[in-house]
């Protein structure tokens, strides 16, 4: 007890001292680690789960009930019939194939192992995080709905760590496990694997095509599961984990398959939980970006996960865990979709009608942007932003008055940061730095530095490229929160005239939108108003002064443009090189340019980039990722830039000459762009001969 | 045959209630001891006291007794719009010597069927619009030229039966502008003939149901057509909304009973010239009348097939642990087709409203859940009192015809889990539903309003129908703010070869929403929505009418509705019948 004189001023106040105040509670957020550190695990793992919601009008069912009732289900026994007379196999050949399939595929999932399990990972979770926080609000609100809905979870996908949380999560509040899709990748994991399975996850193959017994076993297995609503069912809507820590265009089978339940009035209603987990620092960091540069990925082992140095040992700061805003199905198609359609057969046999397919990408687009509503910002993220464009080191005092600016603007656009109100700036840099000094260093000068890659014996480009890459996965946390107003800033920046007329602006904006609609995350439909409101923001916080429906350029280009507008240019750039690559390749006859694998002109590019950063012509090393090429191509794609074919069951592209060069000049106008060396590349010896015709 | 006066007289108003249910003796009221009884004596429940009934209403909807809202005691001449005068057609209808009225409280009483709406309106409001003039046919002839005088001098008729409607086809169309005449079949009430050679019997379209019966009886035959209205809706009115009895099974719906049918239009009379059991002559005409809801002309008179009355009547039930148990053993019975000549399933709510039912003291209506046996079935089988639900049966017959149906019933029913449950839960059940009409007007006393809405459905989509549907209703209510859960609840009230009737009740408690029927009303709507959306119908009995217009079109498609119309134009171009139900009346 404090003596009478160190006492508060008010003696109501119990403890006058911020430092005194555990971090236990954080405004909506809890720390479920908290308790853990003072208590028994074994006594919590054992405990005794009070009130576990159950939903309403389920019945009671084992995993292997479940799966009987797969094997039984009309959807199944319809396919086998079919396939019986299409093949010649006999049912009951078939049936065992069905039964192998759900074997595969099925959880087993039981109390015992997820007490376990909790156990288990309650040590490794103290080991590596300070807290583990989570939004009680959103529990609370998942506990009722629990009750009277079937749930879907959708959380966020940056990590393994993604799919042992919510159950940890749900553990801890004496929620229901949940049944989980994983990739079947996982599985090969001995003990992870097991013990998963145990947990609640399901294997489902990455690609199944048309395999007709495994899609309607598939189906059946999980819409089963959502019907009887036996407990919560959760999947990553971006299908894997990002490999960058920016959202990936969502993937829409699981969601489709999930909802057909409401569509074909198997319920009358699903809610939908978005979910926000949010890192302070990733486990995988280095491994993801080796992989965005096409190191292979070593395939999962439960060693991969934990791979030695000193994974444990390290300091991994905090999660955030956000459970959002229930979806509900039901109001989400009002007035959209008639459902009545499905009755004219029977529910299973036909397929989602368009209108419900527009639906489920439509709204699984919508998760995905409400997950990034509620991501927690780390002050890292915003450090990684500045260094990003200091590249060449920054002093600790600028660094910290750059944090500071770019707070308040991610702020003002509706990021929640974690940023400790009772420390100085200066100490919470410190500290991430101290958390992430595998990537940074600060010198004797107080310079902030980029730590020089230290493997030995291989391609240092790569190896710069690769902590690069570290970094700018952090900075791409805060990517979403700018990039509508990057879009309207960056044609301001580049504009030569005096004025840019809103119409202008607006197509620019739509051609930026349009072209990065692969790298960033847009609803549909929704371009107009997402401007309007980027540029109100603009217009009252950043100086972006508009007249007579024109932008006055010369006032409106400051800090707040530049700033925005350099943030995304990397992306620009590596899309401009490879629009490059594809206008220098050979035709065939006819001027008819050559048609080639969507996989080899990444790669090639990829060594275009190499090529062009050994030159020092262009100076973003991120600009080598597989994964950014990639979205350019597709994207590229969409807007007919290119044109695809199939051949032998794999995608070709070739250049649609007179669009792609439109649109390489639309993106040289928005960026500064290198004088490109006429370069040709042969891919057997992986080389790039520049031709000196410069 | 003998003339008999109708049941119902022509001042209606003398013997029913002018804003509520049926018999103006008969009514549930709260006695002095705070119990709910039943009064009057013409029903078994009558001069009963239930005293379950008040607990199972504060329990469901959250009444209480202190919180008592009183209709208002009449509608007055003054509230009552002025009636529209077409002189002409007046002075040419008086020299036919058809008796009319344009007395208020005859109009007004004509001016409506039962939805909750048009009750609400007669206990709280007014009619912006209600019929000009009664008059009473008291033959086809007469029928016929009343139509042509509307023809002739262009007014609107709206045929009247026994205005048990419930959806909102007899109520006036707000902007006709046209008198509205609401021609009366009540008089029109005599049998005409009975042919015993043929089983069948001729009757005027304006006979009601419980006259029909008992006089067939007489005979020693019946028509087996048993609409819970069957006290007061009329032989015309089954025909033009597509009436379905509760015996459907042994007996078949309104179509399958009806031989002929002789129909006076604007163009005129429409019939066919032979009484055949089938005929391949073209689309049938009998489907343009049935289901025409006033819309296209008046049914004057009607053949019916006939059977003899059976032997034997029984009631049964059959206990089940859940109600998709019970689903399941309906469908096998269907499957079968051995059903009894009604069998429904009771939900668990609508089960333990039946038992609220229950009457003081009385042995007929003992029931099984009392004493050794709830034990038995609770206990021993494991039976959960909440979730339990029921089937009612009733068996009609040879003596030995039942007993076989019943040990063939009660076999399948075992193997569904289900147990039997006695005589008098199955005859409650019954009784439930004829009363229901009257409990309605008690709740409404207790700010409760309620309704009921059916549909048909098939039957792999029968349960999560069921569900959905309750489900939504409640989670509707939620979101408009209303105080008390609802209460809802279903029962599987026909079986078919490819479906069933599945008909709701969904009453609850206003006191705090400022618009309870608009609120129903929009509640209703979606549960329809989610009806529609679950593989369900618009309706399978109670027709279009006004209310459930909005769903008619993705019914029956462009197309339908297009050639409805055609029809329309042909056999009434003037829209002398522009009551606007269906989608027909709306030229
Ligand atoms: C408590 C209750 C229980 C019910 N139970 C059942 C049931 O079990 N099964 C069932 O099918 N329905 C039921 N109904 C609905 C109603 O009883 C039926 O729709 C019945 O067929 C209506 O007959 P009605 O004589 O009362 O017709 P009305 O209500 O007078 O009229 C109904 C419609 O038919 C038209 N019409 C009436 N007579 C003629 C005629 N002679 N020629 C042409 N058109 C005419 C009217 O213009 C109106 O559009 C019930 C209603 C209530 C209130």
């Amino acid at each position: 007890m404090d003596s009478i004189s160190e006492q508060s001023r008010n003696s109501w106040i119990r403890k006058d001292n911020p430092k005194h105040v555990s971090e236990r509670h954080k405004d909506m957020y809890e720390d479920i680690l908290d308790d853990r550190r003072s208590s028994s695990d074994l006594r919590w793992s054992t405990r005794t789960r009070e009130d576990v919601p159950t939903y309403r009008y389920n019945t009671p069912r084992t995993p292997v009930d479940i799966k009987k009732h797969v094997l039984k289900s009309k959807r199944v026994q319809y396919v086998l019939e079919k396939l019986s007379q299409e093949s010649g196999k006999s049912i009951a050949e078939l049936t065992t194939e069905a039964a192998v399939i759900l074997d595969e595929m099925g959880h087993n999932i039981n109390m015992g192992a997820i007490r376990g399990f909790a156990f288990f990972l309650v040590k490794i979770f103290k080991q590596l995080y300070n807290h583990i926080y989570v939004n009680e609000d959103g529990i609370q609100k998942v506990r009722n709905l629990l009750k009277d809905y079937p749930v879907l979870l959708m959380p966020s996908h940056r990590s393994y760590m993604d799919f042992l949380l919510i159950s940890f999560v749900f553990f801890h509040y004496d929620l229901p496990p949940p049944a989980i899709a994983a990739a079947m990748d996982f599985m090969s994991m001995n003990f992870f694997g097991w013990l998963l399975r145990n947990s609640g996850a399901f294997y489902i193959r990455r690609t199944f095509g048309d395999n007709e017994l495994y899609w309607a076993v598939f189906t059946e297995y999980v819409q089963t599961q959502i019907s009887n609503s036996d407990r919560p069912v959760e999947f990553f809507p971006e299908g894997t984990r990002s490999r960058t820590a920016k959202s990936y265009c969502p993937k829409f089978g699981m969601l489709s398959a999930a909802i057909e339940v409401y569509f074909k009035a198997n319920v009358s209603d699903i809610k939908i939980i978005p979910i926000s987990i949010s890192y302070s620092r990733i486990l995988e960091e280095q491994l993801y970006a080796y992989e965005l540069l096409g190191v292979p990925k070593p395939k999962e082992s439960t060693y991969g996960l934990f791979q030695a140095r000193g994974v444990l040992f390290n300091d991994y700061g905090s999660i955030h865990v956000h459970i959002g805003e229930p979806i509900s199905v039901s109001n989400y198609c009002e007035g959209v979709i008639d459902r009545s359609c499905h009755n004219l057969l029977p529910r299973f046999i036909g397929g989602l009608s368009f209108d419900e397919q527009n639906l489920v990408s439509q709204m699984s687009i919508q998760v995905v942007l409400n997950q990034q509503r509620h991501f927690v910002i780390n002050p890292w993220s915003m450090i990684a932003a500045v260094l990003m464009q200091n590249k060449d080191g920054i002093s600790v005092k600028q660094l910290v008055k750059e944090v500071e600016w770019l707070k308040r603007q991610a702020s003002n656009l509706g990021a929640y940061i974690d940023w400790p109100g009772h420390e100085p700036a200066e100490t919470v840099i410190q500290e991430s730095l101290k958390i992430h000094k595998n990537l940074v260093t600060v010198n004797s000068m107080d310079i902030v530095e980029m730590r020089q890659a230290e493997r030995k014996g291989s391609d240092s480009l790569m190896d710069t490229a690769a902590h690069h890459l570290m970094l700018a996965s952090y900075r791409n946390q805060l990517m979403h929160v700018f990039v509508r107003v990057a879009l309207i800033t960056l044609p301001i920046n580049a504009c030569t005239q005096d004025t840019l007329s809103l119409d202008d602006l607006f197509e620019k904006y739509t051609f930026l939108e349009k072209l990065l609609s692969r790298d960033f995350i847009f609803l549909p439909g929704n371009t107009r108003q997402d401007f309007e409101q980027a540029l109100l923001v603009l217009t009252h916080t950043c100086g972006v002064a508009v007249q007579d429906k024109a932008v006055q350029i010369k006032t409106s280009t400051n800090k707040y443009t530049v700033f925005f507008s350099h943030m995304f240019e990397p992306f620009l750039l590596g899309y401009w090189v490879l629009c490059q690559h594809l206008l220098s390749l050979p035709s065939i006859a006819h001027d008819k340019p050559m048609a080639k694998p969507a996989k080899m002109i990444t790669k090639e590019a990829q060594m275009v980039v190499a090529r062009l950063l050994r030159e020092q012509l262009i100076k973003h090393p991120e600009t080598l990722s597989l994964d950014l090429l990639n979205n350019g191509l597709m994207a590229l794609c969409n807007i007919n830039a290119l044109h695809k074919e199939k051949r032998d069951g794999a995608v070709y592209m070739a250049p649609n000459t007179v669009v792609l060069t439109k649109v390489t000049e639309s993106i040289a106008q928005h960026i500064e762009v290198p004088t490109m060396p006429m370069a040709s590349i042969n891919v057997d010896t992986k080389t790039v001969v520049v031709n000196a015709k410069l | 045959m003998e003339q008999e006066a109708p049941t119902i007289p022509k001042r209606r108003q003398e013997l029913l209630k002018w804003n509520g249910w049926g018999y103006k003796d008969s009514k549930f009221i709260v006695n002095k001891a705070g119990q709910v009884e039943f009064t009057g004596e013409r029903y078994r429940l009558s001069k009963q006291v239930l005293p379950h009934l008040k607990d199972f209403m504060m329990k469901t909807c959250g009444i209480s007794l202190e919180h008592k809202i009183t209709a208002q005691p009449e509608i007055t001449a003054a509230d009552i719009p002025p009636p529209i005068k077409n002189k002409e057609f007046i002075s040419n209808l008086r020299r036919t010597g058809i008796s009319y009225s344009d007395d208020c409280q005859d109009r007004l009483f004509r001016a409506h069927g039962h939805t909750l709406h048009e009750v609400f309106v007669l206990r709280e409001g007014k009619f912006e619009r209600i019929p000009d003039l009664v008059v009473w046919p008291t033959c086809h002839n007469d029928v016929v030229k009343i139509v042509e005088l509307a023809c002739q001098y262009n007014a609107m008729l709206i045929p009247f039966g026994g205005g048990t409607s419930v959806s909102g086809a007899l109520e006036c169309p707000t902007a006709e502008q046209r008198m509205i005449i609401s021609v009366d079949t009540s008089l029109m009430n005599k049998i005409l003939w009975i042919d015993d050679q043929n089983l069948t019997v001729c009757a005027e379209s304006g006979i009601i149901g419980q006259d029909l019966e008992r006089r067939l009886a007489e005979k020693g035959y019946c028509t087996g057509h048993e609409p819970d209205s069957m006290e007061f809706s009329s032989l015309g009115g089954w025909v033009a909304t597509r009436a379905s009895g509760m015996k459907k099974n042994i007996y078949g719906n309104i179509e399958d009973l009806l031989v002929h049918v002789k129909f006076v239009t604007p163009k005129g009379v429409l019939e066919k010239n032979c009484q055949v059991p089938r005929i391949s002559a073209g689309p049938d005409i009998h489907h343009l009348i049935l289901g025409s809801e006033g819309t296209l002309g008046i049914v004057t008179e009607a053949t019916l097939k006939i059977r003899p009355l059976p032997q034997c009547k029984k009631y049964g039930s059959v206990v089940f642990p859940t109600f998709e148990d019970g689903v399941h053993c309906l469908r096998e019975v269907a499957k079968q087709r051995c059903a009894p000549a009604s069998i429904r399933l009771m939900d668990n709510e609508q089960f333990q409203f039946g038992h609220a039912l229950k009457p003081e003291s009385s042995s007929i209506f003992a029931s099984f859940l009392d004493g050794i046996k709830k034990l038995y079935i609770t206990k021993l089988k494991g039976f959960d009192p909440e979730k339990l639900c029921v089937a009612t049966l009733l068996f009609e017959g040879t003596k030995e015809e039942v007993a076989a149906l019943e040990k063939r019933v009660y076999e399948i029913a075992s193997k569904f889990r289900g147990l039997p449950g006695g005589a008098d839960n199955g005859e409650r059940g019954y009784m439930l539903t004829f009363v229901i009409a009257y409990i309605r007007d008690l709740a409404f006393e207790y700010y409760i309003v309620a309704e009921s809405f059916e549909t048909s459905v098939p039957w792999d989509r029968v349960i999560d129908l069921c569900r959905n549907v309750k489900h939504r209703i409640h989670q509707e209510c939620k979101e408009k703010g209303v105080q008390w859960p609802p209460y809802t609840t279903c029962r599987v009230t026909q079986t078919y070869d490819a479906g069933a009737c599945v008909y709701f009740y969904f009453a609850y408690n206003y006191r705090g929403v400022s618009n309870p029927v608009q609120t129903y009303e929009e509640i209703e709507g979606k549960a329809r929505d989610e009806i529609l959306s679950n593989g369900g119908s618009i309706s399978h009995h109670h027709g279009v009418g006004k209310v459930r217009k909005k769903w008619l079109r993705n019914t029956i498609g462009d197309v339908g509705v297009g050639a409805l119309k055609a029809l329309k134009a042909y056999i009434d171009p003037k829209n002398i019948f522009g009551n606007r139900n269906l989608l027909i009346g709306n030229l």
